[in-house]
């Protein structure tokens, strides 16, 4: 199946309370992740390397720096005469407040979007969810199945959250014949990966339906109530591989900490389907006379002349003589300074830790340190 | 008639650098790489960039699959205008005959009408085979407040060396009254770095008295130059005095690379304002393994180290396995350095496989060569000074 014929929708409204000052002044799909990248980045990479050619991103708040990291969307190749990389931020109209309840007001103001794309499916996605998928094979079997709405979802224990997520029953026939919604206590094991996959002339009479009954949300008002009352037939498709989910900051710290798994790696950063991201045309990290560095990922222009262990080094990080990094997440352009110790914390962008200073958070709650910080 | 332009650039980019041997079998050397995540050409080719020269024609003669691909359509250097941007422009041939660039002024002169296309003043004349950094803006300022004919950028060599450049003996007010191709005995140490800007209806003029002529090699610097100074023209030589080097050795370009790992950097790379552009692989950030060490080195994207990396130049996607040492080497993408090897002065090609416990180079001596693709077997030795293709 050509998946030139599907055309893949990202939301990124989704709530990000628990992420503290990390989505202070971004999405979570702009948060920055594993030394180079956005959230983003591996949804978006996943739908190219699966050969959409038509992606559109709905932004939600603070879309700034969403927009400029996906730019033209050259780097993922969206930017061809035809489909390419759609930004498709909140506007007002007379029927549309600016500001959107929830994905199903999003999709119901972008309808001229949907019904201009020549593009007979959709893939609707959220965008907290870290992973790199082939799409294709989801597309075949959404095919085979003759279901009207196939969804992704994950056994992976990890992405299971108290009052948080949407969790599906699947019977032996891969129906899905219940969904629960922010459960205290998830009760099925299987957890939506939030990616949808229908015609898109459904989709539109749903959100069309939809909003004509008042409602805002596609999940909890519109599948939900599909499947619940059984008037279509909704599927699992499970997806096997690895995938985390970026709601919290523990989660956010957690991620960054298992990519340094070589396994984790090798899974995620798979030469046959690359994950693209914004160039910064760094030159390579260098590393100085007192280096000493372990188990740790370091980008392209950091210079590092202290000790690093179990880290994680954004692009153009400066590690001077002498200081000590533990367990740490270290974004962009953050300077540490000699004689620093720090342990457990996640440093935003450009922050800096001046000579001396001793950070030491709990390993199960890292201490965050905002964007532009000066300690 | 497309949009005019001041000054527009021609790049020579078609020479072998035969004296690089085994790296330039496969392509031209303005292809090869450099720094850790660089190609020669990039340098040129962002000095464009960097200084607001946006129509750039790419002579390409000598293997230029690599070089085409690498250039592609300009996107890195932000050279993918609607006017204007980067032009990839081999030989071809003109209605009945069809000839291959005989010489650096005959690949200029093949490529008049395209020159004409734009209606320039002015012609900035490269090569694709230094690294540098340099404001050719500036440099063209200098031209047009001269008056000049013909501006040539100079670089005060040491004199040691200065019998193995082309030499430009200048006045005090540093407009050249001759030009000494490797003199034996320099008068002056003012080398030529193969930078010109010229005067388009002068360089024209010229070019085509030299195409006439049966008995010139067409080669700047030892026809167009010289034809210029015999009939006094206004030559200006422009002094430039930072970092630039000639990367057509084995030895040379070992040492460019080795420079970068000096702090301070003696080209900073690390300028906002002056980026070096290039295509990027788009790979993850390398990763350093408990137990490995990693000193006085440049790593870029995609590297795993397991084993130990010390003063050396690690480019994308290369892997030092466990228990294996690179020490004062230059290692290119995606080469494996296999558990237990060995590697010392030495530069190992795009793709090499270096096998478990093989020892490659020594600590001194001449730089050892391990070629593209080439599967080095577990135990082998690449003695100093070898240069291995299979």
């Amino acid at each position: 199946m050509a998946m030139k014929n599907v055309m893949g929708i990202i939301y990124t409204g989704e709530k990000d309370s628990y992420l503290r000052e990390l989505t202070l002044m971004r999405a979570i799909a702009a948060l920055p992740v594993a030394g180079r990248y956005r959230v983003i980045d591996f949804l978006v990479s996943g739908m190219v390397n699966s050969g959409i050619k038509n992606v559109g991103v709905i932004m939600q708040k603070n879309y700034h720096s969403l927009m400029d990291h996906l730019g033209s969307g050259k780097e993922w190749d969206l930017h061809g005469k035809n489909d390419g990389l759609y930004i498709l931020p909140p506007f007002l109209t007379r029927e549309n407040v600016g500001v959107y309840s929830g994905s199903l007001d999003a999709l119901h103001s972008n309808f001229g979007y949907i019904r201009r794309s020549k593009q007979e499916y959709v893939l609707l996605c959220n965008s907290l969810i870290v992973f790199n998928a082939n799409f294709n094979e989801m597309m075949d079997a959404h095919q085979r199945s003759g279901a009207d709405v196939t969804m992704m979802y994950s056994r992976n224990p990890d992405l299971r959250r108290a009052e948080n997520g949407t969790y599906f029953e699947i019977d032996a026939e891969g129906i899905i014949t219940d969904v629960e919604i922010d459960p205290t206590r998830p009760r099925h094991e299987n957890t939506s990966m939030e990616v949808f996959l229908l015609r898109k002339d459904l989709l539109m009479d749903l959100v069309d339906r939809g909003a004509a009954h008042g409602y805002h949300d596609i999940m909890r008002d519109v599948f939900q109530r599909m499947i619940r009352d059984a008037g279509m037939r909704v599927r699992g498709y499970a997806y096997e591989d690895v995938c985390y989910r970026m709601d919290s900051v523990q989660s956010y710290f957690k991620f960054n900490m298992d990519v340094l798994d070589r396994t984790v790696r090798h899974a995620l950063f798979d030469e046959a389907k690359p994950v693209y991201t914004k160039v910064r045309d760094e030159m390579p990290a260098r590393y100085q006379d007192n280096a000493r560095v372990h188990n740790t990922m370091v980008a392209d222009g950091c210079i590092v002349d202290g000790h690093v262990e179990h880290s994680m080094l954004f692009r153009g990080v400066r590690i001077a003589k002498g200081a000590q990094i533990r367990n740490c997440v270290i974004m962009q352009d953050s300077v540490i300074e000699e004689g620093v110790t720090l342990e457990n914390c996640i440093l935003d962008k450009q922050a800096v830790i001046k000579r001396g200073g001793k950070l030491i958070g709990p390993n199960t709650y890292p201490i965050v340190i905002s964007k532009d910080m000066t300690i | 008639m497309l949009k005019k332009k001041q000054c527009i650039a021609m790049l020579l980019a078609g020479g072998q650098g035969s004296r690089l041997g085994i790296l330039t079998v496969n392509m031209a050397k303005p292809a090869i790489p450099y720094g850790g995540k660089y190609r020669i050409i990039d340098f040129p080719l962002s000095n464009c960039t960097n200084s607001a020269i946006d129509v750039v024609g790419v002579l390409t003669q000598y293997q230029p699959l690599e070089l085409n691909a690498y250039i592609g359509s300009g996107s890195p250097w932000d050279l993918d205008l609607a006017h204007g941007g980067v032009y990839v422009l081999p030989p071809y041939v003109k209605g009945k005959q069809g000839e291959w660039y005989s010489g650096t002024a005959n690949a200029i002169y093949q490529n008049v009408a395209f020159i004409e296309q734009f209606s320039p003043e002015y012609v900035l004349i490269l090569s694709g085979d230094h690294i540098y950094k340099m404001d050719y803006n500036a440099m063209l300022a200098y031209h047009i407040e001269k008056g000049a004919d013909a501006t040539i950028a100079v670089r005060e060599v040491p004199w040691e060396e200065a019998s193995r450049f082309g030499i430009m003996n200048t006045n005090a007010d540093n407009i050249v009254e001759e030009f000494d191709e490797k003199p034996k005995q320099p008068k002056n140490n003012k080398a030529s770095m193969g930078v010109y800007i010229f005067s388009w209806d002068k360089l024209r003029a010229y070019l085509c008295e030299d195409a006439g002529d049966p008995g010139s090699s067409n080669d700047f610097g030892k026809n167009i130059i010289p034809n210029m100074l015999r009939d006094q023209q206004k030559l200006y030589a422009y002094d430039f005095e930072g970092y630039w080097k000639d990367v057509g050795t084995i030895e040379s370009l070992w040492e460019a690379n080795m420079d970068l790992l000096n702090m301070p950097m003696p080209i900073d790379l690390y300028d906002k304002r002056w980026r070096i552009y290039g295509r990027n692989p788009g790979v993850a950030p390398h990763y350093i393994a408990e137990g490995a060490i990693a000193k006085s080195c440049l790593i870029t994207e995609g590297c795993e180290v397991y084993g130990r990396v010390e003063h050396s130049v690690l480019f994308a996607g290369v892997q030092v396995m466990e228990g294996a040492s690179v020490i004062d080497s230059v290692i290119m993408p995606n080469a494996v350095i296999q558990s237990g090897a060995r590697v010392r002065r030495a530069i190992v090609a795009e793709g090499a496989i270096i096998g478990a416990g093989a020892k490659v180079g020594e600590d001194t001596g001449n730089i050892a060569v391990v070629g593209q693709n080439v599967k080095l077997a577990a135990g082998a030795v690449v003695a100093a000074g070898e240069q291995r293709v299979q």
